[in-house]
Parts: structure tokens; C-alpha cells; sequence
């Protein structure tokens, strides 16, 4: 009962992701490609950019540009499906092979900056509940908020000119190397975490109003003992959710990160796809980007059951005898 | 105890953070409706004797790499910046708050066709979204906005929706059902007044978040191309003179300074307190 | 005074500028239990939290409490922190909330144990199990394993008494411990604590609002109003010859001190007229795959000019009842009719001109007023919607509305965030009534509200069926309150009728185990005064 319940739940969030995720695709790929008036055959057809009529012919052909739409978007689409990602219209080469090259370095980024945003998330959440409250607490509280008016750009920048420029811990030139990763990872991972923050600490003061939370004072438990066993862990659980969502943030904030720090990734690839008016790339990555924001999500909601008794089904409340 | 009457206006009780706020955002708009009453510098033309100066006296915010005045760059890139973030809060707000009214209001198969057209929102990050939609439609400052706007329909759409749905059931609802009154006057007389509190909140929020969405964009040079004063695009073109940090962290002081009073306002809103 | 475990002298709390407990000052010898009554903002509950050190930091305490002579208002926390659990239990108000819904019972339970001492786990969960029997468990082992929310109220309750007497406190503070709980469970929960209180020689300390339960459970009473003693000493004595001026209105306004306050001797309903009928009325509802029928073959009929009450616990179909009579839920069996006229079946206009005559008024005033909108845009808003009459007309009625329900006009502009309870519920009976309904539905309507505010309230209902001929629905689980306001009951279980008939005759001769059951779980203070129903009013 219980599993057959669980399955039924998996399989309609299974459904329900597919869907999001060809309507995403196909939003898209509307976007590019239908509304503004098909600007690939306009870039191809500008006589600025150069392209020969026997280097247009193929281009044209392959991406089915003189079709119905719904059947460019099925092409492209079953295309999708099997891993063909379409071909650059700047350097024409496969894309997917521009975003399997820049994936890594996008990837190291984006987990190291998540890590960071979890640590600096949960370091400023235990501080605001167990430290004095007249001095400390009041500080603490308040760096998420401030934090979440500050652009990510001048994080970035503030990091390189104290860090790289005043105090010479990583160079600016090698942008690889593990301080400068570390660094470009606490530009993205920081506005993260405040906002993580931000969920923590109201949640652990949402606890602590709790009638539950008094009533386990009452058995005379101390503040950390508190902390732990009755704030932490139903305080903890939305943060799974906002894991999740984080990663379209990390994705999008790469962008700005890769380029102050300089780096090559799948931030920097759309940079030049969108400077390039490069079509295919960018229906790729964010049609990816879709796909893993999907995947991650629903994830996170078919793990939520478990690690909430509550939303287990009911094993039947037996009897209102008291 | 459980009323949620909105902020009295003339409540004598203001905290002082929120009437610092509302006095940052009452020079925020004076400089963007009177750029000339705050600064004799012209924006655009420059001493180039006078370049890269540090911020003195004569320049409160010091000089750029043509001798223009920082100070006069940023109070006449205001109306921009405040401009397009009202724009995109407008897009977001418009569209969602109607996705999520209809939504929670119908239920049924539009609430199931609009939840799927949430998803498909949040599903592909707000910042690529933004750039896809400026790439696809041209590199403009308008375009930053309306695609910042578009990418925090699904946000407006959600909390209205609940809003709607939280109100929907309450009982006075109900009630108002039962003493003779009509879907549309329970929707316009009870849910929309009881529900736009929070969604009001989060307009305001999202002003402050769309001026940072707005300003990364331009960093990144999807705005307006230079000369414009975009604030966003301030930072991006003094970030080339790491010797000059002004140039990068005053015009950054200034965002902040906004957004922290606009974020301070929304608190406020929220909770009234 | 050598056995005495808790003294409270001078005790004054004060949150920031507002001084909400004055100079309250009780003692409590060990094995006795001492009830503290007062309504809502009387200091009660702050108070309790006194004694169990868990003020709130902005709360500042002045005057003494001594626990077994030790002075607790000066004592650091982390010496406090020692005695809480091991020597002051504590047993809260509302089971459903008091335990941490992510974590099992077996676990939360173990913090409880452990006080005991250093002992293997083996050891403390054999404790839990031993205690969990000790408190009336059926199934200790899976009770332990369980999550809060797959537990009944009453169980929970159990759970928390349980958890509360584990580590041997001297002391026990029950903060209002059955307030949340069905009215046969809550005379279970009482009865667990003064059996504990015998075997275990605890002291309890017990906070309530009911002056019933005080009386019939605690030796000594401290009366509170405003945060201040009216009156203090045995609870046999304050019940017989109460002194202050609050405690005899407070003993006037019980309804079960009092089961003929409101009866008006002579008052013949419209013999003949029936107003209300439901014949062999069944609803079920559908959920988790399981069918659960909430109203199962009920059937009665209410004079027109009467009160009919449906009196039962929670779970058993009253307010699906009163829902189905107003046609917002509709009947899979049977038929109801209102004057002659059947309320299913009809079109939204015929709905709407049928509940012209048909309102409701609902249990917690607190969520049936819209906050947004002012007294006087609440009482008019069914005028304005049926359009009745011109805007002078309507400026009348509201009036006369707000006369009736004996609000001031000053009131009018006020939105409902500045008004008691009280005020509240008398603005949602004038808003029912505007409409001239022949016919009202009263869906448990006092109670969210205090003792006397509730006395004030079934008043004006008295006072408007008289004038108005009005025939009322009254749901309710209070059974004190039905006896006093009712002519006739239809008692409920389950959705099944139990029994009914003239309040006088259900009351008196309850023909069915339910119904004695549900009656002698009514709290009777001193049962050798409890009046006889044939008494007239003016013998009370």
C-alpha cells in the first residue's frame, strides 16, 4: 500500500518532468527561432558575416530552416533526444562537443561554490541561534540580508582586488589554478548562501517558537542539545528544495563569475554564443540547463518524502481510544 | 491578535530604518527625475586633463579614464537603471499575478495548463532566459528589462496563486458567499485585497532584485552600448582600472545602498514591523 | 508550613512597558493540586512559564518562587536547566503541537529518560515502555516507534503526561491539559493526572479556563483577572459563597453551574410548524482511497421559534450537518427541507433567494470577518448584495442590527483587528441577521470565546429568539451549554444518531450508554448542588 502509493507519486512527478521539459524545449526553441523571425537564416543571409552560398546550402538543409516549424522543432528535438546538439554557426563544430569541453570547468565551479553556500549557510545559522543576542546574534542576522543587495560582479571584483591584486594569494593569469577556483567559487557560492541563510535562520526561529519547542525545554535540555535534536533537522528540510533550485542560480551566475575571473566554461561559451548571435549553441545550453534544473528538482522532491515523516502516507491512525 | 490590517501609513511608530529607507529612495527618484539639480557635470563630455581623478571635493565620486565626472555618470544613469527595473517588475507582476490569480481562482485543468507553464519557467535559469531573450531580440537596455521581468513571472505567479488559494479558503470567504455575494465581487472585494499585501511585498523585492539582474546584464554588456550610464555598465567599464577602485566600488555603493533600502521597505511591508 | 513544595509571593511580569501579572502570590503543599482560573489575559499562562523559567527574554520577573525553598527567579539557567524535568514536569496544552513532528515519539522520549540518570539505552527505553503502560498505552512498543501525527490527540496527550512524570518531578505544571481534547478523553486526561498525582505524590499545579474542572479537580483555587488575584482559597468554598465580584460572575456565567440560566419557563415554540426537516440524511467522503461517511441516515425536525441542538465530539458529523442545511455540501441520500421547501436541487439563484432566509453564524469570529474591511462595510455587505431596499433603508437596518447585538456605534469604522472576541462574534450575529433570516445556523459560536464573554453572547441569542421568533440550529460540543441554551438535541457519534428529544428528557434519563457516557464526563464540581432540571431560575 505504501509502496504501490510511493510508485503512483514517482511515476506522475516522472510525467510531469518529461512534459516540463519538452515544453521548455520547445519554448526555446520558439524563442530563437519563430518569434524575432528566424534570425539563423537572417545571420546566415548577412552579407557582413560572410557566408558563401555553398557554406549556407548545408546549413540550411540541416537545421531544415525551409520546413513548417513544427517540423524544424521535431527535427531539432529528436536531434536533442539522441545527443546531437546541432552544429556552431561561429566555429562549425558539433556543439556538443564545445559543451563537453567546457562542462568541467563550469561543473568544479559550480559544486565547490554550492559547498561553500551550504558551509557559510549553516556557519551563519548556528550563529544566529546560539550565540549571545545582544552583540554577535544582531550582526550575523543581518549579513544575509546585506549580502542579497550586493551584485555578484562586485563580489567578484572585490575578491580579485583585495586577494589577487592587494595580497597576491592567486594570479589573475592562471585562472585554473585551485586559489583562483577557490575564490571565483565564493563570488558565486555567496549570494547563495545568503539566500539559504535567509530560509535557515527564519525557519530556526519558526522552530523555536514551536509549542514543541518549549515543551522539550521543559525536560530541561540545553541550548545546544536544543539546537540540535529539535531546530536543526525540520529546519534543514527546505533547504533540499533550495539546493535545487540553486542550481539554476549557479548556472546563470556563472556567466558574470567565468568572466571577471576569467575562465572558460559553459558561463563563458554562452557569453561568446550570445555575442556571436550563435543560435544553436544557446538553444543547447539552456535546453540543457533545463533538463539538469528538472532532473535535480525532481530529485529532491521524491527524496523530500522520506526525509519527512510527514508527507509518508498514513500508516492508518489507529483508534481514538485515549 | 490575528489581524492583518496593512501598514498604517500614518502609524507614528515608524522604525528608523524604514524612514531611512524611504529617504534613500526619495533622493533615488529626485535623481532620476532631476538629474540637473544634483550635479553641474555633464555625463557624456569629459576634461580629459582631469581623468582618473580619486574622489575629492570638486568630484564627490572622483573621475573616469575620459575625465567625466563619476558622480554625474551615475546620478544621470539613474533613470535607467530605476526605469527598467520598474519596467520588469511591471512585466512580472502583470503576467504573474494574473497566471496566478486564474490559477487559483479556476483550479482545475487552468490551474494544471498554468502550472506547467510555471514550471517551464523556473525550469530554465532566470539569467540565461535574460540572455537568450536579449540575443534573440537585440542588445538594449529595454530588452534587459523585459526579459528580467519575464524571468520573475513564474515568482509572481506562485506567491499569487497561493495568496489566492490561502484567501480562496479562508472563512470569510465563504461567508461572503452565503450573505448573497457573487464569484467576481468574492474575487474582487475579499481575495485581491486580502492577497495583495504579499504580493505587493514581493514587487517591491523584486525591484531591488531586478536592479541587480539589471545591472549584472549590462556588466556583461547586454544593455545599452557605452556611452549610456547604466549603473550596472559603470561597474563593468571601471573594472578595467584596478588602479582606480572607485570606479567600480562607488557606482557599486550606490546599488546597494538601493537595494538594501528597497529590501529594507519589502520586510517592512511583510510584516509590519 | 514545613510540607509546602511551591511558594509564589509578590511574583509581578512585566514585557517591557506592560505588566501583565501584578503581585500574585499561592502556595502548594507536595501531593496536592492547585488550579489557577482566569480567561484569556489574565496572566495564567505567564505565570506557569514563571515557575517553569521559561519567560521569554524580554519578560522581566520581580517577588519570588521558591521550589522546595529554593529561590528559582534569581537562579542562573544553567542551574535552572538542572531542575526542569527532574524536579517540574510539565504537561502542555495542545498534544498535537507539543512534540517534534520530524522525529519519533521513542526518540523525543529518551530525553525524557535520560534524566533518570546514567543508564544504558536498553535501560531507558524499558523505562519509556514501563511509563507508557503506566499512562494508559495499549501498545507501548508501538507508540515508541510511532510519529507524532500518526497518533490521536488524546494518545499524544498520554504520551506527553507520561514524559512529564518519567523522571520523578516533584512538581507538575498543566497548562490548560485538556482544553484541546474531546470532552469524554478530556475526563480520561484528568483522571490519569489525579490517579498519578495519588500513586506518585506529585504536586500539580494545573491552569485553566474552565472553573468546572477546577472545582472538580484541585483543592485550592487562585481566581486571576488582569494578572491579579480576586481570590484565593479552597475551591469548595469559592463555589459555595464566592466573594470577589468576578468569581460570582465568573460561577454565574459556567454554563454547567448553571443548566437553567437561560431557560424561559412558558415560552411555547410555533407548535406545528416545522422549519428544518432532514429525512434519512447520508453524506460520505472520499479520501486516501477510503470512504469515511460523515453523516450517516440522520434524521430530525425543528420547530419553527425553537432551538435544536446537535451535540457531539469532534469526527462526529455536526458540522456536516449544518453545512448540508445551507447547501454549501450536498446529501448522497435523503432529502432536507427548509419551511416546506427542499434545499438540494436548486439553481445559484434559488440557493441565494433560500439562504435569504437561512444564515450562518460561524465558530471562530477570528477567521469569519474579512481584516480588510470596516464593522461597517461587514454588516452591510449582505444588504448591499441583495440590494435591499434604499441606502437609508440599509443605513437603518445596520443600525438596528448593531443596537440588537448590543454594539456601540462608535465601533462602526473599526476594522476587526481592533475588536475582542466578543465584539467580533456580535458583529458576525449582526451581520446574519440584517437579512431578517427566519432561520439561523449557530456553528458552535462561542467556542473560541471566554466564560463570560460566551454568557454575554448566548444572551443576545436568548433575547433576539424571543423578540424575533427566530428558529435556531445550534451545533456544539459543549453539553453544559446545550442543556442551558436548547429546547431540543439530536445527540451524534460517528454520524449516526445516538439519540435525541427534548433537552429536559436527554439530559436527565439518557436512554443510551453514548449519551451517559458524554454526560458524566461533563465536570460537576460539587455534585451534591448540582441543581435538578424542574428547579426555576431564581433557586441557582
Amino acid at each position: 500500500m505504501k509502496a504501490r502509493s510511493y510508485l503512483g507519486f514517482l511515476l506522475r512527478r516522472l510525467v510531469q518532468a518529461l512534459v516540463v521539459v519538452v515544453l521548455s524545449y520547445t519554448a526555446t526553441f520558439l524563442i530563437i527561432n519563430v518569434l524575432p523571425g528566424d534570425p539563423i537564416t537572417n545571420m546566415l543571409l548577412d552579407p557582413d558575416n560572410g557566408f558563401s552560398q555553398a557554406e549556407i546550402a548545408p546549413i540550411i538543409a540541416y537545421y531544415g530552416l525551409d520546413r513548417p516549424v513544427p517540423e524544424q522543432l521535431w527535427n531539432s528535438f529528436s536531434r536533442f533526444v539522441t545527443g546531437d546538439l546541432g552544429i556552431s554557426l561561429r566555429s562549425n563544430l558539433p556543439v556538443a562537443g564545445l559543451v563537453l569541453e567546457a562542462l568541467p570547468s563550469t561543473l568544479v565551479l559550480a559544486s565547490s561554490a554550492l559547498t561553500v553556500a551550504l558551509l557559510v549557510a549553516f556557519a551563519l545559522a548556528y550563529g544566529s541561534q546560539n550565540l549571545p543576542p545582544r552583540w554577535g546574534q544582531g550582526i550575523l542576522r543581518s549579513i544575509p540580508a546585506v549580502s542579497l543587495a550586493v551584485p555578484t560582479f562586485i563580489i567578484g571584483i572585490f575578491l580579485i582586488q583585495l586577494f589577487a591584486f592587494q595580497l597576491g594569494l592567486f594570479r589573475i593569469t592562471s585562472p585554473d589554478s585551485a586559489a583562483a577556483t577557490f575564490f571565483a567559487a565564493l563570488a558565486l557560492g555567496l549570494p547563495v548562501s545568503a539566500q539559504i541563510a535567509e530560509v535557515l535562520i527564519t525557519n530556526l526561529d519558526h522552530e523555536a517558537r514551536q509549542d514543541y519547542f518549549a515543551v522539550a525545554r521543559s525536560r530541561g535540555l540545553s541550548r545546544g542539545a536544543l539546537f540540535r535534536r529539535h531546530q536543526l533537522k525540520s529546519s534543514s528540510l527546505p533547504v533540499v528544495t533550495m539546493i535545487a533550485l540553486a542550481v539554476g542560480e549557479l548556472l546563470g551566475g556563472s556567466l558574470i563569475t567565468e568572466a571577471i575571473f576569467g575562465r572558460k566554461g559553459i558561463g563563458s561559451l554562452v557569453q561568446s554564443a550570445a555575442a556571436a548571435q550563435d543560435f544553436p549553441v544557446l538553444l543547447a545550453v539552456v535546453a540543457l540547463a533545463a533538463v539538469v534544473f528538472v532532473a535535480v528538482n525532481l530529485l529532491a522532491d521524491l527524496v523530500y518524502p522520506l526525509l519527512d515523516p510527514r508527507l509518508r502516507r498514513r500508516r492508518g491512525t489507529a483508534g481514538d481510544a485515549a | 491578535m490575528a489581524g492583518i490590517a496593512l501598514p498604517r501609513l500614518s502609524a507614528p511608530s515608524l522604525p528608523g530604518s524604514v524612514v531611512l529607507s524611504f529617504l534613500v529612495l526619495a533622493v533615488v527618484l529626485a535623481w532620476s527625475l532631476f538629474p540637473g539639480l544634483f550635479t553641474q557635470f555633464d555625463p557624456y563630455v569629459g576634461d580629459t586633463s582631469q581623468k582618473l581623478l580619486p574622489p575629492s571635493l570638486r568630484y564627490w565620486f572622483g573621475t573616469d579614464h575620459l575625465g567625466r565626472d563619476l558622480l554625474a555618470r551615475v546620478v544621470h544613469g539613474t533613470w535607467a537603471s530605476v526605469t527598467s527595473a520598474a519596467l520588469a517588475v511591471a512585466v512580472g507582476l502583470l503576467a504573474g499575478g494574473l497566471i496566478g490569480l486564474l490559477a487559483g481562482f479556476l483550479g482545475g485543468w487552468v490551474d494544471t495548463v498554468m502550472a506547467r507553464l510555471v514550471d517551464v519557467l523556473l525550469a530554465i535559469p532566470n539569467f540565461l532566459l535574460a540572455v537568450l531573450i536579449v540575443s534573440a531580440f537585440g542588445f538594449e537596455t529595454t530588452n534587459i528589462a523585459i526579459a528580467t521581468g519575464v524571468s520573475s513571472v513564474a515568482v509572481f505567479a506562485r506567491v499569487m496563486r497561493s495568496e489566492v488559494l490561502k484567501t480562496g479558503s479562508a472563512v470569510f470567504v465563504e461567508a461572503s458567499g452565503l450573505l448573497g455575494g457573487s464569484r467576481w465581487h468574492v474575487l474582487l472585494r475579499h481575495v485581491l485585497p486580502n492577497s495583495s499585501r504579499s504580493v505587493l511585498a514581493l514587487a517591491v523585492l523584486h525591484f531591488g532584485t531586478s536592479i541587480l539582474t539589471i545591472a549584472g546584464l549590462a556588466f556583461l554588456g547586454y544593455g545599452d552600448p557605452p556611452p549610456a550610464a547604466d549603473w550596472g555598465l559603470l561597474v563593468a567599464s571601471g573594472k578595467d582600472y584596478p588602479s582606480s577602485p572607485w570606479l567600480v566600488f562607488l557606482p557599486a555603493g550606490v546599488i546597494v545602498v538601493t537595494v538594501l533600502a528597497v529590501n529594507r521597505i519589502s520586510r517592512w511591508i511583510r510584516h509590519d514591523d | 508550613m514545613t510540607t509546602e513544595l511551591l511558594r509564589v509571593a509578590d511574583l509581578s511580569v512585566r514585557y517591557g512597558r506592560q505588566q501583565v501579572v501584578h503581585q500574585v502570590g499561592f502556595g502548594l503543599a507536595a501531593g496536592k493540586a492547585l488550579a489557577l482560573i482566569g480567561e484569556s489575559g489574565s496572566g495564567k499562562s505567564t505565570i506557569a512559564k514563571a515557575v517553569l523559567g521559561l519567560l521569554p527574554g524580554h519578560a522581566r520577573a520581580t517577588g519570588r518562587i521558591e521550589l522546595n525553598g529554593t529561590e528559582l527567579l534569581a537562579l542562573p539557567e544553567r542551574h535552572f536547566r538542572q531542575l526542569r524535568g527532574r524536579t517540574i514536569g510539565f504537561v502542555p496544552q495542545d498534544p498535537q503541537n507539543a512534540l517534534n513532528p520530524v522525529r519519533s515519539i521513542g526518540s523525543q522520549a529518551h530525553e525524557a529518560a535520560r534524566l533518570l540518570g546514567p543508564g544504558d539505552s536498553a535501560a531507558e527505553r524499558q523505562a519509556i515502555l514501563d511509563i507508557f503502560a503506566r499512562v494508559g498505552l495499549a501498545e507501548p512498543e508501538r507508540i515508541y516507534r510511532a510519529y507524532p501525527h500518526e497518533l490521536s490527540g488524546g494518545m499524544l496527550q498520554r504520551v506527553l503526561i507520561g514524559l512529564a512524570v518519567l523522571p520523578r518531578p516533584a512538581l507538575i505544571v498543566a497548562d490548560e491539559p485538556t482544553s484541546a481534547l474531546d470532552v469524554t478523553i478530556q475526563k480520561h486526561i484528568l483522571d490519569l493526572l489525579d490517579d498519578l498525582r495519588g500513586s506518585l505524590g506529585l504536586g500539580l499545579l494545573l491552569i485553566t479556563h474552565d472553573l468546572a474542572i477546577a472545582a472538580e479537580r484541585a483543592e485550592d483555587v487562585v481566581v486571576l483577572k488582569d494578572g491579579a488575584v480576586q481570590e484565593a482559597g479552597t475551591s469548595s468554598a469559592i463555589f459555595r459563597a464566592p466573594r470577589s465580584a468576578y468569581a460570582r460572575q465568573l460561577q454565574a456565567d459556567v454554563p454547567a453551574l448553571n443548566p437553567d440560566r437561560f431557560r424561559i419557563t412558558g415560552q411555547t415554540a410555533d407548535a406545528g410548524v416545522t422549519a428544518i426537516r432532514f429525512r434519512s440524511v447520508s453524506r460520505t467522503f472520499h479520501a486516501d482511497g477510503r470512504a469515511i461517511r460523515a453523516v450517516d441516515d440522520v434524521s430530525f425536525e425543528v420547530a419553527a421559534g425553537s432551538t435544536h441542538a446537535l451535540v457531539g465530539e469532534s469526527g462526529s458529523g455536526k458540522t456536516t450537518l449544518a453545512r448540508l442545511l445551507l447547501g454549501l455540501d450536498s446529501p448522497d441520500a435523503g432529502a432536507i427541507e427548509v419551511d416546506g421547501q427542499p434545499v438540494q436541487g436548486r439553481s445559484r439563484e434559488a440557493l441565494r433567494a433560500l439562504r435569504r432566509d437561512l444564515q450562518l453564524v460561524y465558530q471562530n469570529p477570528f477567521t469569519s470577518l474579512d481584516p480588510t474591511w470596516t464593522v461597517r462595510g461587514i454588516i452591510r455587505e449582505p444588504l448591499d448584495r441583495y440590494g435591499i431596499g434604499t441606502r437609508r433603508e440599509r443605513e437603518e437596518r445596520l443600525h438596528e442590527a448593531l443596537t440588537a447585538v448590543g454594539l456601540a456605534e462608535s465601533l462602526l469604522d473599526r476594522r476587526p483587528g481592533k475588536l475582542s472576541g466578543g465584539q467580533r462574534q456580535r458583529v458576525a450575529i449582526a451581520r446574519a441577521l440584517v437579512l431578517q433570516p427566519k432561520i439561523l445556523v449557530l456553528d458552535e459560536p462561542t467556542s473560541a470565546l471566554d466564560v463570560t464573554v460566551q454568557a454575554g453572547i448566548v444572551e443576545v441569542l436568548c433575547d433576539l429568539q424571543r423578540r424575533l421568533g427566530l428558529t435556531y440550529l445550534f451545533v456544539s460540543h459543549d453539553l453544559a451549554l446545550v442543556r442551558q441554551f436548547a429546547d431540543t438535541v439530536t445527540v451524534l457519534r460517528h454520524g449516526r444518531v445516538v439519540e435525541q428529544g427534548p433537552v429536559e428528557g436527554v439530559f436527565l434519563r439518557p436512554a443510551e450508554a453514548y449519551s451517559r457516557a458524554l454526560l458524566s464526563a461533563v465536570p460537576r464540581p460539587i455534585p451534591d448542588t448540582v441543581p435538578a432540571a424542574e428547579c426555576s431560575p431564581a433557586s441557582v
